[in-house]
C-alpha cells in the first residue's frame, strides 16, 4: 500500500466512523497532541471526534537520515474520540483491517505504555500497540491535559505512519517507502531532512532562539490577558518549538533544560485554564 | 457453594497483574470475613484481559452471632430505678427495648443479635467493593467518567453456582459469560466456578497463571533445544512475557550473523529491553537466534517470525551503528567529552567528578595495597563510556561498554574489567564490584556524590530522594562492607572531601560529618532489615570501618541472645558513666586497692580484654566480609562460646564492685585508682561497641 493510500484509507475509515477529518495545522509541533484540536478540545464536557495527519517536528530526533526510523520530521496519524467509546479497541483493530492488515494473521498486542508530556502538563494511561513486535500505535486515555483533570475522557490513537508503511511495504528504511507511484519518501524529504538536521544541530542561532523563546512566552502571556486563547496557544507552540531547538543544539544543562520545560508547562496550563474559564465557566469553577 | 467472579478488562499492565492477584485474594478474604461468610479456599486467575477469583465452600448464609454490648454506667442509666434518656438512647442504638437491658459490673448491657443473611444478597455489593477498592499504583477513568480502575473494565462475570449475581460497578453489569481469545475465539463463553478454567482453555485462554508460565518456559526451552541451543530466560522476563499473552506460542527467529560482533550484553539488552525476546545461547556465547512468545497462533507463524526478525534486525542495526561509530574514537577521547556532561550545578561536570574520584583513589589505593598501575589507568578512563552513543541509548550498558570498547581497542584486560566493575552495584540488590580497584572507584564515586549534594544542602527529607542519595549511600556501605577493608568510613569521606578542596570547593567537616551519619543510617537500615536488632547496630557504629561495624553488630547480637547479657550491660552502663568522670589516664595501681572487690575486678579485666580480642578475631574468621544488603551469613558460631562466656563472666566481678565499693571517695588517690579500674573495664568491652546504649 502506498504511503498516501495509507492516509486516504485511514481518513475513509475514521471519517466513516464520524470523525471530523481535519487538515494539518500550520505551526511547528512536536506531536499531534499539541494540535489545538486535541489539546484544547480534550478539555471541557462536549463530545468530540476528529482524525488528522500531524506532521511533527522533533529537532533532537534527527539522524541525518542515517537511522531508518528516526527523523526530525515525520507524520503521525492522530485520532481523538471523546468520550472514549466502550468498543474503542475493536474500532482500532478494524482500522488496521481497513488498511489491509489482517490482524488475525499477526501477533497484535497492547503493551502497557503510560504517556506523559511534561511540557503540556498532560498525562494518560494506555498502551503501545505491537504488530509482530513492531510498535505501530500509541493508544492513550487522557487523564490530565494542561494540568486539568479531564472528564469525560478522550482516547487518543496515534499511528506511526512511517513505521506502518515500512512494515506494509517490507522496506528497511523510511526513505525507501513508496509515497506515491514511483516516488519515495526519500525523494520528497531527504534534502529537507539533511538541511534541517544541519540547522537544528549546528546552525540554529542560539542567542536568537533564546530571545525568540522569551518573546513568544511574553506574547502568549499578553494574549492570555486579552482572553485571545487560540492566538496565545499558538505562541505556546512556538515557544515549545524554540525550546526543542535549543535542546537539539545541546546548549541546555540539565537544570536549565528543566527550567525551560517548566516555563512551557506553565504557559500550557495557563492556556488550559483560560480556555475553560472563557468557554466553560461552569466547569472551570 | 462456589463463587466465580471475573473482572474483564482492556489489557492490564504486565507488571501489575501479580500484585493485583495477591491484593484481590487478600481483599476478598478480608471482606468475606467481615461479612461473616466462611469459605474453604480462594483461587485466583489472570490474563492480560482479566482478573478472576474462585471462592469455594461458601455457606448459604452468613453466620448468626450474638453480641453483648456495653452501654453507659448504671448510675447514669437509671435514676431512682427509672431509665434515663441515656439508657433509652443506648437501647435505641442497639436495637433493643429498654426493658431488655441488663445490669452487670456497674454497667448497662444489651444483647444484640446479628441474624445471618443470605449469601446471594451479601455478595453483589461485596464484589462491587472489590472492584472499587482493589489497590493500584496508578488508576484511570474512562468514557464519561467511569472508574477508576487500572484499565477500563469491560465485562463482569459473577456466579454463585449456577446463579448470576447482579453486580453493578462503573456502569458495567455482571453476566454469566466471559470472553475468549481476541482472535482465536472472539466471542462470549459461558463460565462458572466449575467450568472456568477448562471453558477458557477451550477458547484459547490459559487463565491459570502458573500453567501459562510453565507453558512459556516449556515452549521456549524445547524450541531452543530442538536446534541444540539453550534459551536464556531471566526470571523477570519470563514473568513479564507470561502476563503479556493469553495463549503463548514460542517463535524462533534469527538475525544477521555479522551482528555477533556485538558483545552479548548489547544483543541481550536489545532483545529483552525492546522486544521482550529471549536470547538463545550456543555454548558460552549467544547465537544469532532469538525466541519471541506470540500471544496468538495465527494460520502461518512464518508471518509473525518475519515480522519479529525485521523489527529486531532494525533494532540491532541501530546498536551496531552505535558500536562502529563509538569504536572510531579511542576511549581516552570519549573520556574528554565528559566535560560536556553536567554532573550537578555547583559541582561541575562529569569530567570534574571523575577527576575528583581519580585524586581520591590515588590517595587511598596505596593504603589498601591495590594494584596502583591498574588503578591509575582505570581511574583516568572512569566513565569514559558515558558520552558514547550506545550508553546514551542504553544507559544500563554503562560500564559494560567501557569494558567492551576498551578490550576492542587493546586496553589491558585487567583495566577493562575494573571499568566494568566500577559502576556496580546498579541497583539495591544488584551484584557488587569484584575487583578491589573497581570497588574503590565505585565507593569514591558515591562518596563524591553524597558529599557534593550535602554540601549544596540537598539532603533528602522525608521519603523524597530526587538525587538518589539513599541509593548511593546504600551502595557505598555495601561495597565497603563486602570488601572488608580496614578503612575508616571517615577516611573515605575525607579523601573525597580533600579532592573537592583540591578543586576549589570547600566541603566543611560538618558536611562530612552529616554525610557520615546519613551513610551509617543506611547501614543500620540494611542490617536491621537483615534481622539484626537496631540497638546492636547502633552500638556497633562506634567501630571505624564498615565491616568492623557489621561484624560487631553481629557479635553484639550474639551476646544479646544470652540472658546474662542484660545484667552485664546494666552494670557496664553505670561503670562507663563513672569512668568518664576520671581525670588521669593512669593504669590502676594494685597497691592502692583496699577491698577484695577491687582486686577481683582488676583480675577480671585482662581476661575480658583478651576474650573480646579473641571474639573479634574468631568472629572475623567465621563471618568474613559480606554484603549488608544480603541475608546475614550463616555460620556455625560454636567456636565463639568460650570468649562469649568469658565476657559474660565479667558481671560476676563487676556486680560486687558496683554494689559495695564507693568510687567517689574523698581520698583523691583512691578515687582516681578506682576510676582507672573502671576505665579498664570500659575500654575492654568498649572495643565491641557502645554497649552503654544497651544498658537499661
Amino acid at each position: 500500500m502506498l504511503f498516501q493510500d495509507l492516509i486516504l484509507k485511514l481518513h475513509e475509515y475514521w471519517g466513516g466512523y464520524g470523525c471530523v477529518i481535519s487538515e494539518p495545522y500550520d505551526t511547528e509541533v512536536g506531536a499531534g497532541t499539541f494540535y489545538p484540536t486535541t489539546f484544547l478540545k480534550a478539555l471541557g464536557p462536549e463530545p468530540w471526534k476528529t482524525a488528522y495527519v500531524a506532521p511533527s517536528r522533533r529537532p533532537q530526533d534527527g539522524r541525518y537520515g542515517e537511522n531508518p526510523y528516526r527523523f526530525q520530521y515525520y507524520f503521525q496519524y492522530q485520532v481523538i474520540i471523546k468520550p472514549s467509546p466502550t468498543d474503542v479497541q475493536d474500532l482500532y483493530l478494524d482500522s488496521l483491517r481497513a488498511i489491509g492488515i489482517k490482524v488475525e494473521d499477526h501477533d497484535v498486542r497492547f503493551v502497557e505504555d503510560n504517556w506523559e508530556s511534561p511540557t503540556l502538563g498532560a498525562w494518560g494511561l494506555g498502551w503501545e500497540v505491537w504488530l509482530d513486535g513492531m510498535e505501530i500505535t500509541q493508544f492513550t486515555y487522557f487523564q490530565q491535559v494542561g494540568g486539568v483533570d479531564v472528564n469525560p475522557v478522550s482516547v487518543e490513537i496515534t499511528y506511526g505512519l512511517e513505521r506502518m508503511a515500512l512494515y506494509l511495504q517490507n522496506k528497511k528504511h523510511t526513505f525507501d517507502v513508496e509515497y506515491a507511484p514511483g516516488v519515495t519518501i526519500g525523494d520528497i524529504r531527504r534534502d529537507f531532512e539533511l538541511e534541517h538536521c544541519e540547522y537544528n544541530f549546528k546552525y540554529a542561532n542560539v542567542e536568537k532562539v533564546r530571545r525568540w523563546f522569551d518573546d513568544y512566552e511574553e506574547e502568549a502571556r499578553r494574549l492570555l490577558e486579552l482572553e485571545l486563547i487560540h492566538p496565545a496557544y499558538e505562541f505556546v507552540l512556538k515557544a515549545s518549538h524554540a525550546f526543542n531547538l535549543l535542546d537539539a543544539r545541546g546548549v541546555l544543562g540539565h537544570a536549565e533544560r528543566q527550567a525551560y520545560v517548566q516555563r512551557v508547562r506553565r504557559l500550557a496550563e495557563a492556556t488550559a485554564r483560560a480556555y475553560l474559564k472563557k468557554h466553560y465557566p461552569e466547569v472551570a469553577g | 457453594m462456589n463463587l466465580l467472579f471475573e473482572i474483564g478488562t482492556e489489557e492490564l499492565p504486565a507488571a501489575y497483574v501479580p500484585r493485583a492477584l495477591a491484593d484481590l485474594a487478600r481483599l476478598a478474604a478480608e471482606r468475606l470475613a467481615a461479612a461473616r461468610l466462611g469459605f474453604e479456599a480462594i483461587e485466583t486467575y489472570a490474563t492480560p484481559r482479566r482478573l478472576a477469583l474462585v471462592v469455594r465452600g461458601l455457606p448459604e448464609a452468613s453466620a448468626r452471632v450474638e453480641e453483648e454490648r456495653r452501654g453507659p454506667p448504671e448510675k447514669a442509666a437509671f435514676k431512682d430505678g427509672e431509665p434515663t434518656p441515656a439508657a433509652a438512647g443506648f437501647a435505641r442504638k442497639a436495637g433493643v427495648e429498654v426493658a431488655d437491658l441488663t445490669v452487670k459490673d456497674g454497667y448497662v448491657w444489651a444483647r444484640v443479635v446479628h441474624e445471618g443473611q443470605p449469601t446471594t444478597s451479601l455478595l453483589p455489593e461485596l464484589l462491587a467493593g472489590l472492584v472499587r477498592d482493589l489497590p493500584a499504583p496508578k488508576k484511570m477513568i474512562w468514557g464519561a467518567g467511569d472508574g477508576p480502575f487500572v484499565r477500563p473494565v469491560r465485562w463482569l462475570v459473577a456466579r454463585l453456582d449456577g446463579e448470576v449475581l447482579p453486580v453493578e460497578v462503573f456502569n458495567v453489569s455482571s453476566g454469566k459469560t466471559s470472553r475468549g481469545h481476541r482472535f482465536l475465539a472472539p466471542g462470549e463463553v459461558e463460565v462458572d466456578a466449575e467450568t472456568y478454567r477448562n471453558a477458557l482453555y477451550d477458547a484459547y485462554v490459559v487463565a491459570d497463571v502458573s500453567q501459562r508460565r510453565q507453558r512459556v518456559v516449556l515452549e521456549t526451552t524445547t524450541l531452543a533445544l530442538s536446534e541444540g541451543l539453550e534459551a536464556v530466560m531471566p526470571e523477570d522476563l519470563i514473568e513479564e512475557v507470561t502476563h503479556l499473552v493469553e495463549w503463548p506460542v514460542a517463535v524462533m527467529g534469527s538475525f544477521s550473523r555479522k551482528y555477533l560482533e556485538l558483545p552479548d550484553e548489547v544483543l541481550a539488552t536489545v532483545m529483552i529491553q525492546h522486544q521482550r525476546f529471549f536470547p538463545v545461547r550456543a555454548g558460552e556465547r549467544l547465537s544469532n537466534r532469538f525466541i519471541g512468545v506470540s500471544g496468538h497462533q495465527p494460520p502461518d507463524l512464518d508471518v509473525v517470525r518475519a515480522g519479529y526478525e525485521q523489527v529486531l534486525e532494525g533494532r540491532i542495526y541501530d546498536a551496531y551503528f552505535f558500536w562502529t561509530e563509538d569504536l572510531k574514537t579511542p576511549l581516552a577521547e570519549h573520556h574528554k567529552k565528559l566535560a560536556g556532561i553536567n554532573f550537578q550545578r555547583g559541582l561541575g561536570t562529569m569530567a570534574d567528578k571523575t577527576e575528583r574520584v581519580r585524586r581520591a583513589a590515588e590517595k587511598l589505593g596505596g593504603r589498601l595495597g591495590l594494584d596502583e598501575g591498574v588503578l591509575r589507568e582505570a581511574a583516568a578512563l572512569f566513565k569514559a563510556d558515558l558520552p558514547t552513543q550506545m550508553v546514551y541509548e542504553f544507559p544500563e550498558l554503562e560500564g559494560i561498554m567501557a569494558r567492551a570498547y576498551g578490550e576492542k581497542q587493546g586496553l589491558d584486560p585487567r583495566v577493562a574489567r575494573v571499568l566494568e566493575d566500577a559502576v556496580r552495584p546498579r541497583g539495591p540488590d544488584a551484584p557488587l564490584p569484584e575487583t578491589p580497584e573497581g570497588a574503590l572507584l565505585a565507593a569514591l564515586d558515591r562518596a563524591d556524590t553524597l558529599l557534593g549534594f550535602f554540601h549544596l544542602g540537598k539532603k533528602p527529607s522525608g521519603s523524597a530522594d530526587p538525587y538518589g542519595l539513599r541509593r548511593a549511600a546504600a551502595g557505598l556501605v555495601r561495597i565497603l562492607g563486602r570488601m572488608g577493608w580496614d578503612l575508616p568510613l571517615e577516611a573515605v569521606l575525607e579523601a573525597a572531601a580533600e579532592a573537592y578542596r583540591d578543586r576549589g570547593l570547600d566541603v566543611s567537616p560538618d558536611v562530612a560529618q552529616a554525610a557520615r551519619a546519613f551513610i551509617e543510617e543506611r547501614l543500620e537500615s540494611l542490617l536491621t532489615e537483615a534481622g539484626l536488632p537496631t540497638l546492636a547496630v547502633r552500638a556497633a557504629q562506634k567501630a571505624p570501618s564498615v565491616y568492623g561495624k557489621m561484624l560487631r553488630a553481629r557479635l553484639v547480637y550474639e551476646l544479646m541472645q544470652r540472658p546474662e547479657f542484660a545484667e552485664l550491660t546494666r552494670l557496664y552502663k553505670r561503670a562507663a558513666n563513672l569512668a568518664s568522670q576520671g581525670e588521669s589516664t593512669r593504669e590502676p595501681d594494685p597497691e592502692l586497692f583496699e577491698t577484695e572487690e577491687e582486686k577481683k575486678l582488676h583480675a577480671a579485666v585482662q581476661p575480658t580484654r583478651e576474650a573480646v580480642e579473641e571474639l573479634l578475631q574468631r568472629g572475623s574468621e567465621l563471618l568474613p566480609p559480606w554484603d549488608p544488603a544480603a541475608p546475614l551469613p550463616k555460620a556455625d558460631l560454636t567456636p565463639l562460646e568460650g570468649p562469649l562466656a568469658q565476657i559474660l563472666a565479667l558481671a560476676g566481678a563487676l556486680d560486687p564492685f558496683m554494689d559495695h565499693v564507693l568510687v567517689m571517695v574523698d581520698d583523691a588517690a583512691v578515687r582516681e585508682n578506682r576510676l582507672a579500674l573502671l576505665r579498664g573495664v570500659r575500654d575492654a568491652l568498649g572495643e565491641l561497641g557502645a554497649l552503654e546504649l544497651l544498658g537499661a
